[in-house]
């Protein structure tokens, strides 16, 4: 039904999108996840032309919206749009606002206009305030009405932009509520959303946008559960990350320790997971590594959501693992280092190794 | 890390009252205080280990040292007051089977 092409955009110097590619079917829900400022709602509203792309095609039913010959009004026609800020007509009644589109531009007679009107306004439970003025409702209220005067307008999509960013917690799910309806009714839809548990249970797929692209795609499944690459996994997980380089052996470690202590103070980590922490890191740069080698670059990542931590060690010298070397003088700092860590996974590739280690869980 | 010294009036026991961090940056520090000319007249030594919270492997050798040298003259030692996340480090390293060790 929708098909993207290398679509990209840029405002200016600043590439928002580089390369997104996407297919969408008739009666797909599909959530648009990421991180801020990654271009999901420039992707959205590329998509009727909102914003003009600076490349790329996009293919409506056939149709290429960004041929000179297209009619842009009739493929926007198939595609609703509900915003963050709802755009409601503050001078006019509730149903007025619904039947606003239908009577001018679809040539809808009034009283049918009236009659869907209300059914919409139903739908959404708001049948009661059909003749309030939006300043008389609140913000939930206020977006479901936008909702239903998107529907009567009997588009084919409805791409959503982030529709309870501003709406008081208390009020997101009356309005999630109405988009699980209509995607239990069959309505295809795009949402960008940060509500993750709505994406999860509501989509057929989900996109991960990061880097100007759909960085991942998949099932709910696939995206929240096992997702595969690294920006999509720290994001499902809520990882934060500390990095520290070194790159001499007269390196400042009362530097790198407080600023280790920084974050995990940050990240809420016990005083005894950062000593942990700072004991990986001392027997393994200090003992094993600092002799090979002066190039070492540290990371934690943090996970907020279970607090797991998963340390990286990039660094030069012989390809060789320092966990499985059998030099007498860090056999101490191997047995701390087996006896605190996970070992996950050590890689040689051209003068570069890599070791990850992930922290076990505290005794209880 | 800061190091008190306390010796008893008979002069056979010295304590060495540690504060800190026991690790690269620091166990110079106990090294100089266990140098055979330090040890020489006592026969006991004893480190109360209530203000460390953290000990690597550098601080680990230091100790083993100290330990290595009173066995040489037959005499004792002691760390007392051990904290339950240095005591972690002393088990998992096998130290805590080595040295005579009163937990805080």
């Amino acid at each position: 039904m929708i098909s993207v092409k290398h679509l990209s955009k840029h405002f200016g110097g600043t590439e928002v999108l580089r390369d997104v590619n996407a297919e969408i079917s008739k009666g797909e829900v599909i959530s648009v996840i990421g991180p801020s400022g990654t271009g999901k709602s420039t992707f959205l509203r590329c998509l009727n032309l909102l914003e003009t792309p600076s490349g790329g095609e996009i293919f409506v039913d056939g149709e290429n919206l960004l041929a000179p010959s297209t009619d842009i009004l009739k493929i926007r026609r198939k595609m609703g749009m509900v915003f963050q800020s709802f755009n409601l007509f503050s001078h006019l009644m509730v149903i007025e606002n619904l039947m606003m589109g239908p009577v001018h531009l679809l040539k809808t007679g009034r009283q049918e206009a009236y009659d869907e009107g209300m059914r919409l306004l139903a739908m959404v439970g708001l049948a009661a305030k059909s003749h309030a003025y939006p300043d008389e409702l609140s913000g939930g209220q206020k977006q479901r009405v936008a909702i239903a005067r998107t529907l009567a307008m009997k588009p084919e999509v409805v791409l959503f932009d982030e529709p309870t960013s501003a709406l008081d917690p208390t009020m997101v799910s009356e309005v999630l509520a109405v988009i699980r309806k209509l995607a239990e009714n069959g309505m295809t839809m795009m949402i960008v959303t940060h509500e993750m548990k709505f994406a999860k249970d509501v989509s057929t797929r989900v996109f991960y946008m990061d880097d100007g692209e759909i960085y991942e795609e998949g099932t709910p499944r696939q995206i929240f559960e096992t997702p595969q690459r690294r920006k999509t996994r720290a994001f499902i997980h809520k990882i934060r990350t500390w990095e520290y380089v070194i790159s001499s052996r007269a390196f400042d470690i009362y530097r790198m320790n407080a600023e280790l202590e920084e974050f995990a103070a940050k990240q809420l980590l016990s005083q005894h997971r950062l000593h942990n922490i700072q004991l990986v890191i001392e027997e393994l740069v200090m003992n094993l590594l600092l002799p090979k080698t002066e190039n070492i670059v540290i990371s934690v990542d943090v996970s907020e959501e279970n607090g797991a931590v998963e340390m990286r060690f990039l660094f030069g010298g012989p390809p060789q693992d320092p966990l499985l070397e059998d030099s007498e003088d860090g056999e101490l700092s191997r047995m701390i280092l087996q006896k605190l860590t996970v070992h996950a996974g050590f890689g040689a590739k051209q003068g570069d190794n890599s070791l990850t280690l992930q922290l076990k869980e505290p005794k209880q | 890390m800061k190091i008190a010294k306390k010796q008893e009036a008979d002069k056979l026991t010295l304590t060495l009252v540690l504060n800190g961090r026991l690790d690269t940056t620091t166990s110079s520090l106990l090294a100089e205080e266990i140098t055979p000319e330090a040890l020489a007249e006592i026969n006991e030594l004893v480190m109360d280990m209530a203000g460390i919270d953290y000990v690597s492997s550098a601080g680990l050798r230091i100790i083993l040292d100290a330990q290595k040298k009173m066995n040489q003259k037959n005499g004792k030692m002691t760390l007392v007051k051990v904290n339950g996340p240095v005591m972690e480090v002393f088990e998992m390293t096998g130290f805590s089977d080595i040295l005579t060790i009163e937990r805080a």
